[in-house]
């Protein structure tokens, strides 16, 4: 999956939980501080973008560091894509 | 909740009875000299062996909720020590003195707190570790805000005796398990909803929760602020939760799951009372207050509640109910239960049972001397995003008069410092400042809720100097 396509399909989970539109994000975004995620919403936005990328999130292998921002969750979704993508 | 009339005369902390109180509930000496120890992180250590909702490692707000046990310094009174990572800011300090509320003497461990927090520093301090025993020869008393192996750990090494019972009591009542199944037995109104201690009883519990269109909201037996929680309001979003758990079951083999399944009921407020149930079981309601709250995450209390003398009279005979059951399994202290006033006006006398020093347990002292008889107060946390460090110095010129203390007066009190700068980055070479999240504690003091809601405004007026969120995306 293109990298922008990742970026394009957190907006949308973020979009979801966050209950509000959510485009053209950078990825030096903080989800947190700029955009008010908070930490209960963790775990559903997770959920969302799997439906949203059509992939498995194991939440218990990513720690909150991978949430800091667009760009760390977006690392985070592709290099769980690396091994059947490649 | 007490309050006590101001004269012209500056206030003292010698009057205030609020914490004598409880040392008498805990340990029948309201002298007794106390050792506090405000523990913050103690329910992650109580969740260790339940499997919750999937979860992302790490915290994001684990610094700041480190720097909460700073609350505890006007709880304590000035004869009593406080055990901290760090130690308090001088500048706030003196502040705390000038309320005339005092602060205790401060204990500091040898390095500040990793993962385990200010406990297991202290384990890692053999010069506190010795100060500590010199306290217990003295006679004070080990006074946590729960207690897990790691608070037994200490008294065991430093012959502090505990005010308060054994982890495993401890652990075993502050289960949301525990909560609903006390709730039930009791007879009191009871949120509908499942306690689940398998993925097979989660999937069940999500069908018929979901039959009537929702929402339900999953809880984690042992859920901290803001987290192990989950609202659906749709049965696709409840295939995605236990598509999730269901994968985790494959994977460690095991479908041990420690949650409850809870209908979302429409509300008109959320409440906080306390209770403190003294070692012979004998209950006392201490206060009834409406907890504000956002997605799961205490955002403050204001009190009193606005509540009829029945709703009242409900939740004071739910507190001597659950009072008596905690006694009966071994528990005593403090105890604070979140319920609901809901939409249809019934109170539900029970979301949850804290049975630990609760948000609310800290402002004892501070409501005590500032609350004037049938005035209103508001205990919140302002969000900052300062650019760089706040110093206290500039925090009380910000606020100008309101950071007086308001004696007979509308006004202020700031209850945490140290929580303004806990996350500010460490300063790096030559790199921009990156502006960070901030919170400051305070109790707000006014004549009634308007009152209230206008020293809210100037206060977060007087703030927005430290507030960089317009200029960043």
């Amino acid at each position: 999956m293109e990298r922008h396509h990742v970026v394009t399909a957190v907006e949308s989970a973020l979009a979801e939980v966050l209950e509000r539109p959510v485009s053209g994000l950078t990825e030096d975004v903080r989800l947190f501080e700029d955009l008010h995620l908070d930490s209960t919403s963790v775990l559903e936005m997770l959920m969302a973008l799997e439906d949203a990328i059509d992939i498995s999130v194991d939440p218990e292998s990513l720690d909150m560091d991978d949430f800091k921002s667009v760009g760390t969750l977006t690392d985070y979704v592709l290099s769980q894509q690396a091994p059947s993508g490649v | 909740m007490s309050g006590l009339s101001h004269t012209g005369e500056g206030p003292s902390a010698e009057g205030l009875s609020s914490t004598k109180d409880l040392k008498e509930a805990l340990t029948g000496d309201r002298d007794a000299r106390f050792v506090w120890l405000c523990n913050f992180e103690v329910e992650n250590r109580w969740a260790r062996g339940y499997t919750g909702l999937p979860a992302v490692r790490g915290s994001a707000t684990a610094a700041t909720v480190q720097r909460m046990e700073e609350l505890g310094a006007l709880l304590a009174e000035p004869g009593d020590h406080l055990l901290l990572d760090r130690p308090l800011d001088a500048h706030y300090r003196r502040y705390a003195e000038r309320t005339g509320l005092g602060a205790p003497a401060e204990l500091v461990t040898r390095a500040p707190a990793a993962d385990g927090g200010t406990a297991a520093a202290v384990l890692d301090s053999p010069e506190l570790l010795d100060r500590l025993r010199g306290l217990a020869r003295d006679g004070a008393r080990l006074m946590p805000m729960g207690a897990s192996d790691r608070e037994q750990r200490i008294a065991e090494l430093t012959g502090l005796r505990p005010a308060v019972p054994d982890a495993l009591t401890y652990e075993r009542v502050n289960s949301k398990i525990y909560s609903r199944r006390a709730t039930e037995e009791l007879g009191l109104r009871t949120i509908p909803g499942f306690c689940c201690e398998t993925a097979g009883e989660l999937r069940h519990a999500l069908e018929e929760g979901l039959r009537e269109g929702g929402p339900v909201i999953v809880k984690d037996a042992y859920g901290v602020s803001g987290r192990g929680l989950v609202v659906l309001d749709s049965r696709k979003k409840a295939d995605r939760l236990l598509r999730m758990v269901d994968r985790r079951v494959r994977r460690t083999g095991d479908d041990a799951l420690h949650v409850v399944v809870e209908a979302f009921l429409p509300k008109r407020f959320d409440l906080n009372y306390q209770f403190t149930v003294d070692r012979h079981g004998r209950v006392r309601l201490d206060f009834v207050k409406e907890a504000l709250t956002a997605g799961g995450v205490h955002l403050g209390h204001v009190m009193p509640a606005d509540l009829t003398a029945a709703q009242r009279d409900e939740l004071a005979v739910a507190a001597e109910l659950l009072g008596k059951r905690l006694f009966a399994d071994g528990f005593f202290g403090i105890v604070g239960v979140d319920a609901l006033l809901g939409a249809d006006g019934l109170v539900y006398p029970v979301l949850e049972i804290n049975a630990r020093l609760n948000m609310s347990s800290y402002q004892g002292r501070v409501t005590e001397l500032f609350g004037r008889g049938d005035g209103a107060a508001l205990a919140k946390h302002y969000p900052l995003r300062p650019a760089g460090p706040v110093g206290f110095p500039a925090l009380t010129e910000a606020l100008g008069p309101l950071a007086e203390p308001p004696r007979g007066r509308d006004g202020l009190v700031v209850t945490c410092f140290g929580t303004v700068n806990a996350q500010a980055p460490t300063p790096g070479g030559g790199e921009p400042p990156t502006p960070f999240d901030g919170r400051l504690y305070a109790v707000l003091f006014a004549a009634d809720r308007a009152g209230l809601a206008a020293l809210d405004r100037r206060v977060t007026t007087a703030l927005s100097r430290f507030d960089t969120t317009e200029r960043t995306p």
